[in-house]
């Protein structure tokens, strides 16, 4: 008979934390209010999520502005069998969505019946969370406009 | 084909703190490269490569963070590339940055260096568990605690050597703004009287916790003859490496760290050492460093080092061969920055540009870094005229 060992299992961890900085930050603070930000470029174009420095010049961005919570789907791909951790336990849409007021596209969820009811131009608008802390997961998704549906 | 003369015009620092929350990781590499750019007198599109150095990605949890900072580093469109050779990767990044110029590829490059500590906890990033291999368990100082102990024993050291390096470091980092420590009336005794933390390392004789950054931007001959401020020309560069699980390796001086000093003071011409160098910014994290350090790079013999310390040798204050005038690692300790915070302030030495911490003419000067296990170094000398 072999003898009987010892076994303690010993997980060790550690707290990861993130600055986030002025302009994610405020993102991230409008998030929790039910307000999205872009930030302003000097050749006025809106970048929406917000960056930091200028993705061509590098120069420093710093005009936060508020963009509209409907946008435009600019491209679609159908998740049939969400996973888990995803943002909607029963199919929807993964989609690059341009808001009102943007001139760049985020990524986020579509909360659509089914991918026949996707297309590429379609309206969508944000559907919030009532528990916010500031996190891109406040927008629980965007749901599709119906034609004559926005006011 | 001789290499290309390679000048820094440009160094660029952030306050070191222990925690910079007001600003992104991006935020904070900004910070110290646009200070570098505006000391050059470049904007980013003079820039040709960004060349960047940090240690572990553990230490703050951002996977490859060289890819989400290219945009903020202006290095769209350019080659970015990231140096990694644990602590000593400061040193080793600049030593990459030069040869770049030196081998002709580009005529201007950017390079940088950071680390935002508050963001995670390295020694526990150190310790992580890995399959099939030790587990350091104990963070940095552990490790090194027994290396020093052997030190002392070998050299019959006297046991508060360390203390006066850790006083004579954290008061010249009164003379820096960018130190992370100022403590202004800490005394020898209060060193000494600190916490033993890993015997014979105590809490004053240990590098702090720091987030920050350090930049500089380097030039080829043509662009250092035309720069109007101060340059330090590149007199030389080496790196070297070895395993630091090999049994048989003297781990007080190792192998590796006796060649790449050899090598650097072979390629600047420089053969007494102490004589023709006039300050050295060297990787002291703890104290007990500088007098082993001092030994391996030449500087003194086998033994001698801790006597150059007691003698008041390498202080910025009438010392023949000031070490660390910034307030060294034991000031600040960005790790990912703090080997190039070395070559930076080696470079501002040379340049006459180091304010209340300048060694009054000095003409050639010394940076280093060392990583891992004592087993990654780089080093670096500059000069004030060209070779």
């Amino acid at each position: 008979m072999s003898p009987e060992v010892l076994q303690a299992p010993l997980v060790l961890e550690y707290p990861f934390t993130r600055s986030t900085g002025p302009v994610i930050g405020a993102f991230l603070t409008g998030l929790r209010d039910g307000v999205i930000c872009g930030i302003r470029r000097a050749d006025g174009t809106v970048l929406c999520p917000p960056q930091e420095y200028d993705p061509l010049t590098a120069e420093p961005l710093t005009e936060l502005v508020e963009v509209g919570q409907a946008g435009e789907v600019l491209t679609w791909a159908w998740n049939g069998d969400p996973r888990p951790m995803q943002p909607f336990d029963r199919p929807f849409a993964w989609a690059l969505i341009r808001l009102d007021g943007a001139d760049t596209s985020m990524l986020h969820a579509v909360f659509a019946p089914s991918a026949a009811e996707m297309a590429t131009g379609m309206r969508v608008r944000a559907v919030w969370r009532t528990e916010r802390e500031g996190h891109i997961a406040d927008i629980a998704g965007f749901e599709p406009v119906p034609p004559g549906g926005e006011e | 084909m001789a290499a290309e003369r390679t000048a820094v015009i440009g160094v660029g620092q952030t306050k070191y703190a222990a925690a910079r929350r007001d600003v992104s990781m991006a935020g904070l590499l900004r910070e110290a490269a646009y200070r570098a750019l505006e000391m050059a007198g470049k904007t980013w599109s003079d820039i040709d490569a960004v060349i960047i150095g940090k240690a572990p990605d553990f230490f703050e949890g951002v996977m490859m963070p060289e890819v989400y900072l290219a945009e903020a580093l202006g290095a769209v469109g350019k080659p970015i590339m990231r140096v990694h050779t644990a602590g000593s990767v400061g040193g080793s990044t600049g030593c990459v940055a030069a040869s770049m110029v030196q081998s002709r590829i580009h005529r201007c490059v950017l390079t940088i260096g950071w680390e935002k500590q508050s963001e995670s906890n390295a020694m526990w990033a150190l310790s992580l568990p890995q399959p099939f291999a030790t587990s350091v368990n104990a963070g940095a100082g552990g490790y090194f605690s027994p290396i020093i102990r052997r030190y002392m024993m070998m050299t019959g050291a006297p046991e508060l050597i360390g203390c006066m390096v850790a006083h004579k470091d954290r008061r010249q980092a009164l003379l820096n703004p960018y130190a992370h420590l100022h403590q202004h009336d800490l005394t020898f005794e209060q060193v000494v009287d600190s916490p033993m933390l890993w015997d014979p390392i105590r809490y004053s004789e240990t590098c702090p916790s720091s987030d920050g950054a350090c930049a500089m931007v380097l030039v080829d001959e043509a662009g250092g003859d035309q720069h109007p401020g101060p340059v330090a020309w590149v007199h030389g560069t080496a790196m070297r490496s070895e395993s630091n699980s090999y049994g048989g390796r003297n781990m007080v001086s190792p192998a590796a760290s006796e060649q790449c000093a050899d090598d650097v003071f072979a390629q600047a011409g420089i053969v007494d050492r102490r004589a023709e160098i006039d300050a050295v910014e060297m990787y002291v994290p703890f104290s007990w460093y500088e007098p082993m350090w001092l030994e391996s790079l030449g500087f003194a013999a086998v033994g001698e080092g801790w006597r150059m310390v007691e003698s008041g040798a390498t202080e910025l204050d009438g010392g023949d061969l000031p070490v660390n005038c910034s307030g060294g690692v034991l000031s600040s300790n960005p790790i990912g920055a703090s080997g190039m915070i070395r070559f930076a302030e080696a470079a501002l030495q040379v340049m006459g540009a180091a304010g209340e911490h300048q060694v009054d003419g000095a003409r050639r000067a010394v940076g280093h870094a060392y990583g891992g296990g004592a087993q990654y170094f780089a080093m670096w000398i500059v000069g004030s005229d060209k070779l």
